[in-house]
Formats: structure tokens, sequence, C-alpha cells
């Protein structure tokens, strides 16, 4: 049915009158409620399987929940805190976490940047193919890349010991010796950077080109574009795998679980294996929901701090 | 102002909020009442050579009352907390399942199989869940004591019903009782160990096979635990064909082993030089010195001799992986009679054709020491039907296609007999000596091996964790490595008090 619409003054819209039928106030208002239905499932979402299990795991964290007696969880207060303060386990767990993180993150956004240069550069020939061949391998679930890369480093007769044999070197036991699981782990790691990958070629691909052209009228070099205007401009897509990459390496625990079949050793019991065996190994769930806070908290804590040093090393194009 | 156009009306927001409930629907994943479904890849149970099903059947869906839609009582019967998830063992599980149910109209069985390195981890949330299964097994008596103040207390089911117990091993009986307050299980299957042997390899080496019975010598010398060493030495082999024994053996290279000592932990080692437990009379961790002798010949053969392959090696595709003796590579495997499940592959021609088993070597004193097994099944105090669960129970008990399937010797005497029968017709052509099965009963591993320890499952973790690092790692001393798991239980021990 047809309308009158009255007529909006600048004084209605600062006082946030609402028009009969429509006007500005109105229709930002209307464009706000569907952009909350078109929300809702995700929110619902994460209330459901995010907020509320949080929620919960906290309020276990002060009990003695063992998954095998469900009826007699008992409130503890801070205890679970206390001990884990106190725990050998979790301690060299967070050591060891730190170690794989230090190696693997930076390796990962160097062999992800890496590949990204190479795949975007004139020189190469089918782009297209190896872009998507190097993204491949993430399509593999987890678990079964896990069992494959077992068969490939096994110390026996793994194919990258056999192929050392040939060239005359004795390999490693890449899988059994602690000193090298962190290698196989980063090795694992490096195999599955085609989404990272991907990032960068984006990143890559939104530098102007002009900016290299008058670079090389000044006669810079490939490697002085790279170091002056490829890597300040494309900061904005580092920080955000290095985010990503930062949280996702907190959290890992299959890779070292299936390579060790459940039995961790030092170099395998990252802190997220150590939780698990907690909650499910030896049905502590109440200590492993305190061990699963103080994970959020680390994580948080680093989340924090990568953002504020943000600002002095990463360019927005547009900000001054 | 140009007029306003009229609003869309109902339809656009009917529509949205439809595909919200789509979404959300969606995002919450499966319907609330689970359907039953034919698993994707299986097959009907025809014997050994069937093709076994990949995959646990689905739930079956239950109504008020844990009734099936045509009013049953559903029992879930949940397998992998020992043997039975073997893609062997699968179709005849489900073939169990399918007679019992064709058998009465009052009570629907149905399966749940998981892999053993999954299982603890999956009935444990199930039981924290509110959806524990209301039978497990079979499994030894490592799941009792994990869950053994979950198990219901069959003596009043027992009186009940009038179940014999009469014809059982009244220590095995007795052994389901003691540590855990109450009759939690009764005997199924009783496993004795001993040596399995690949009489090809002995054949390519031109050397005896081992002794058949205790007290007889080895091709002139006592059948003791140096005798084996020497003759495992001959039958490890390179890849050039050089033994243990010659000087031109490359250890880098090794294609087939001596000995090996199948899906056990150090505590089964131990027992190599004699029954230990490492729990003493006080309740204090300890380590027997028999066992540490044990553990350092055990050592010495995986990394200084090579007759016993390494961590490394028993996971290669070379021996399974994960199956040394089934890979055809390994010539003498210590280990039980449920190994009858898994020396033949489900599929496939046999690598090991020629087999036959021998009695274990002696220890220093004389004596001979062969593990037991043994395993049975257990309801769970939360099941809602515990009359219908002990009537499937006793079924599975009473089960003969089971208890060949699971290789167990039956605890019942009257069936003893005729129980390798059956594996005789499995293994046919083979012919195998099974009065070496029956001989070594008599050696049992009193303590056994698998006795309970305070903190049951750290300390569980951490022999397997101590095994861990002896399979992988070189030139350790085992002394020290000993002490270091004392002291490592003994912790554990002080936190459970």
């Amino acid at each position: 049915m047809a309308t009158t619409q009255q007529p909006a003054t600048l004084a209605g819209v600062l006082r946030h009158d609402e028009p009969a039928h429509g006007g500005i106030g109105g229709m930002a208002r209307r464009e706000e409620r569907w952009g909350y239905v078109f929300i809702a499932p995700w929110l619902l979402g994460f209330v459901l399987f995010t907020a509320l299990p949080m929620a919960a795991a906290l309020a276990f964290s002060f009990t003695d929940f063992d998954l095998r007696r469900p009826d007699e969880i008992a409130f503890v207060g801070l205890r679970n805190y206390e001990r884990l303060l106190a725990d050998r386990d979790v301690a060299q767990s967070l050591v060891t976490t730190f170690r794989f993180i230090a190696v693997t993150v930076p390796l990962n956004l160097a062999v992800g940047l890496g590949l990204a240069v190479l795949l975007t550069s004139p020189r190469v020939a089918g782009k297209a193919l190896l872009r998507t061949l190097f993204y491949l391998p993430i399509q593999i679930p987890l678990v079964a890349a896990t069992l494959i890369w077992l068969g490939v480093l096994n110390g026996s007769n793994g194919w990258v010991n056999q192929l050392l044999e040939f060239v005359g070197i004795r390999g490693p036991d890449w899988i059994g010796d602690a000193s090298w699981v962190p290698v196989s782990l980063a090795l694992i790691g490096i195999w599955g950077v085609g989404n990272m990958m991907l990032i960068f070629i984006a990143g890559l691909q939104g530098v102007p080109t002009e900016l290299y052209d008058a670079a090389r009228v000044d006669g810079a070099g490939a490697w002085t574009s790279f170091r002056r205007i490829t890597l300040p401009l494309i900061t904005p897509v580092v920080f955000y795998n290095l985010l990503i990459s930062l949280v996702v390496s907190f959290q890992v625990f299959v890779q070292p679980w299936v390579l060790k079949n459940g039995i961790p050793d030092e170099a395998t019991n990252l802190f997220n294996v150590n939780l698990y065996r907690e909650a499910f190994v030896f049905n502590q769930l109440g200590y492993a929901s305190a061990l699963g806070w103080v994970l959020f908290v680390v994580i948080l804590a680093v989340t924090v701090v990568l953002f504020r040093t943000s600002r002095r090393w990463v360019y927005y194009a547009g900000e001054r | 102002m140009p007029s306003q156009r009229s609003r869309p009306g109902l339809p656009r927001s009917v529509a949205a909020l439809l595909g919200v409930i789509v979404l959300v629907t969606a995002a919450c994943g499966a319907s609330t009442v689970p359907s039953p479904s034919t698993s994707p890849q299986s097959t009907t149970a025809t014997g050994a050579s069937q093709t076994p099903i990949a995959i646990t059947p689905a739930p079956v869906a239950t109504g008020a009352g844990g009734l099936t839609a045509d009013g049953k009582v559903l029992i879930r019967w949940f397998v992998g907390l020992g043997t039975g998830a073997q893609p062997d063992q699968i179709g005849d599980e489900q073939a169990v399942v399918d007679e019992f149910n064709k058998s009465q109209d009052k009570i629907t069985l149905s399966l749940e199989i998981y892999q053993n390195t999954t299982a603890y981890d999956i009935l444990s949330t199930q039981i924290a869940a509110g959806n524990a299964p209301d039978i497990i097994g079979p499994v030894g008596f490592r799941g009792f004591y994990a869950y053994g103040d979950q198990l219901l207390d069959l003596e009043p089911y027992i009186a009940k019903t009038g179940f014999d117990t009469a014809g059982m091993d009244p220590a095995i009986l007795a052994a389901y009782k003691e540590g855990f307050g109450a009759q939690v299980g009764i005997p199924f299957a009783i496993y004795p160990s001993f040596l399995y042997y690949n009489k090809a390899l002995f054949d390519e080496a031109g050397v005896p096979y081992p002794p058949h019975k205790i007290g007889e010598q080895y091709d002139g010398k006592p059948w003791n635990w140096d005798t084996l060493t020497e003759l495992a030495k001959k039958l490890t082999v390179d890849a050039t064909g050089n033994d243990a024994t010659s000087a031109k053996f490359d250890k880098q290279h090794v294609d087939q082993w001596g000995y090996y000592m199948q899906w056990t932990d150090p505590r089964g080692w131990g027992t190599q030089r004699g029954a230990g437990s490492v729990v003493d009379g006080s309740g204090k961790a300890a380590i027997p010195a028999n066992w540490v002798e044990a553990w350092q010949w055990y050592y010495d053969g995986m990394w200084k001799d090579h007759f016993i392959p390494t961590g490394s090696e028993n996971r290669s595709d070379l021996l399974g992986p994960d199956n040394a003796f089934q890979s055809g590579h390994v010539a003498m495997d210590f280990v039980h009679l449920w190994y009858t499940c898994c020396v033949w592959p489900a599929e496939g021609a046999p690598k090991v054709k020629t087999w036959d088993i021998a009695v274990p070597p002696a220890d220093a004193s004389g004596k001979t020491t062969a593990k037991l097994h043994a395993d049975t099944f257990g309801i769970m105090k939360a099941t809602k039907h515990p009359d219908e669960a002990f009537q499937v129970l006793t079924y599975l008990l009473g089960n003969d296609k089971l208890l060949a399937r699971y290789g167990g010797f039956p605890a019942v005497k009257s069936k003893q007999a005729a129980f390798f029968t059956t594996l005789d017709k499995r293994f046919a052509p083979n012919k195998v000596d099974w009065q070496v099965a029956l001989d070594m009963l008599a050696y049992p591993d009193v303590p056994s091996h698998e006795a309970d320890m305070p903190n049951f499952l750290k300390a569980d973790a951490a022999i397997k964790a101590f095994q861990e690092k002896l399979i992988t790692t070189e030139g350790l001393d085992i002394a020290t490595e000993a002490e270091g798991l004392r002291s490592t239980l003994q912790s554990l021990f002080d936190q459970a008090s």
C-alpha cells in the first residue's frame, strides 16, 4: 500500500525520531535488525557450541570431575589451579609447546611467503596448476595425513631415509628419536602451508605495480624491491598469518598424538596433548578444564601482545 | 518526497525465518533420533574369509524406557577394550549378535566396536555423558581395574538365574571378586602364552624347531634364554642373507628378526624371567630384580645383538606395521593364545603359511613362566536393564564361536577338550601342537603382570612411556631407567593415597 513519507529533519534524525513509515533512522534500524537476523545462526552456534562449553569448562575447573564418576563431582575451589602450578608435566608441556612454536611458525611463514612470491612471479609457468598442487595437501584429513607421514618418516625403511641412503646419508629415526621429532613435526607442518600461501598470494597481488616500476627506474634490484616495497605493504597479511599460525600452533594435538600412538614423549607432549591425556586417558576432566582455561589465557595474552606491537610494524595503506 | 513503495510483505520475512531455522538445524548436526542404518561396508558373516565390517554400526533408536521402536529392550555391547576390534573378528561378532536377536523377541542386542587405542577414551566419555553401554568386553584385567567401580555386582543375578559356575576354575572366578569388592566378572576365556614359531624360517636357516615339552633340550643344550638368544641370532638375517652371528651382518638393513614379544608392555617382558609386580607387599613401588634382568636382555636384543625389532622397525611396513609375526619376518613370537586371531590376515594369502607353537625357555633357576591373560565381559552399573544385560552376558559367555574367534581357551572345563578342534579347522592344513598351550596353563605368572596398581591409569601410562623410551632410544642404562620408573611410580602411588 502506498504511504506518504514525512519529511525528515536534521533535528529529527539526531533525536533518532522514527518517522511513521521509513525515513533515515528507521531504515538504519531495519537494516540493523536484518543484520542481526542473518548473523543469528552464527551467534546461536557460537553461544551453544563455544560460549556455553567454555562457561561449563570454567565451572568444571573448580571441581574434581572424574569422567568415570560423574555423579561424585565436588567443588574443590582453586585446587586444580594450584595443582597445575606444581605439575612438572604442565611446565614441560608449556616449554615444549613454545619450542615447537618458535620453530614452526617462522618456518611456515617463510615457506608460505616464499612459495607465494614464486607463484606470483611472471617468470613461472603453470602458476594455476602449481597453486592447486601446493594447496591440495590441506584437503587431506589431518589424521590420514599424519599416518602417511608415519610411514614416510619411518626410521627403518621410510621413503625419506631411503632417499637419503641413496645419496649416502644415514637418516635419523625421525619419529623415535626425541631430538628429531620437532623436525618431523615441522616438516608435517610445512606440508600444510598451502592456505597461508594463498593468503600471501592475495596480499602480494594487492601491491601496486607502479611502485615496482618507480623503484626500477630508481635502480632498485629485486631484493631491494622486495625488502622496501613488498614486505612493508604486505605486513597486514603477514600479521594475519602470524596471528592465525600462533593460535593454531598453541592448540596442536593431532600430529603429535598420532605420531606417537597416544604415548607422547617429552618432544611430543605439547600442552594440548597433555590436556587431552588428563581429560580422556586419566579421566580428570576438572583438572583438564583448568588446563584449558590456562591455555586460553596464554593464547589471549600472546594475541594482545601481538596486536599491541603490530602498531609498530604493520602498515595499513591509507593510514598515516 | 516520492511515496514509499509498498513493503515486500510477509513472504520475505518468512523466507528469512525459514532460512534461519534450516541453518541452525544444519549447524546442530544429526537428527535427535538416531536412525538405524545398514553399515555401508558390511557383509554377512560367512566364515574366515568374509569381508570385515569397517565401521561400527549406527546406534539403534530407542524411545521411552530404553525400548526400541518394536518394544524390545536395547542392550548395547561395547567392544574394543581388549580383543575384538581386529578386522578378522568383526564379522563373526556381528553374526553372534544377529543370531541372538533372531533367537528371542524381548531384547535387541546392538554391537559397538572401537579400536583399542581410543576405546578407553570413548567409554569414559560415554559414562560421563550418562550414555554408558550395558556390556563391555571382552576385556582383560586392565579394563576391569580401569572401570572396576563402574561394574555391576553379578552375584545377585547368578543366584537369581541359577547360572552354573561350578565348571569354572575357582581361582579365576575369585580373581574377578578380589580387589573389586564384588563379583564383577565370570570367567570366559583364558589365554596361556607360548612361542609361536615360523617353520619356514627355521627350515631356511637349517635349525631344529624349538622344544614342545617342558624340560626338553634344544639341539643338545638346555632350553634356556641363552640358548634362545643364540638361536634367535641365527634366525636374524640382513638384506644380503647374513645372519646376526656373522661378522658381515648389517644391522642397518635387517630383513628378518629371530624373536619378538608382541603386543605387551615391560611388565610382560619381565615375566620372561619369572613373575613379579611393581607394587611390593607394603604398597610401595618396586621393580623386581628379575624384571630388570629381563629388560636388560630385551634391550640388548634390540640395540646390541639386533635380533629383536626396535620400535621403528616394528612400525615399518616390513613388519605389518605392528603385526610382526604375521608379516613373516619374525621367527619366534612369545605371545598369548589370543594371537590366533591375527596370525593370518583377514584378507589375502597368509605370509606365515606353516607355523607351530613351542614352550618358552626356562630362566636361570630352571623355572618356566608363561604369562596368563583372562578375558571376560562386564555389565556396567549404569545399565537400565540389568536382568536383560545378564541374559545377554550369559549368552556371550556360552558362545563357542566367539571363543574360537578370540582364540580364547574356555574357562569352563567341559568345553576345553573340544576347543582346539575349532582352531584346527580354521588353520587347516597347518597342524598346530595345541598340547603346548594346555601345558602352559600350569606355568602362569603369579602374581599376574596385569595386577592392580595404585593410580592405575597413570601408572599404566608411565610404564608405557618407559617402554616407548626403551624401544626408541639407544644407549640407555637399564638399571638407571628402571630406578627412574620406580621413582615415577612411587610419586604416582603417593598421589593416589
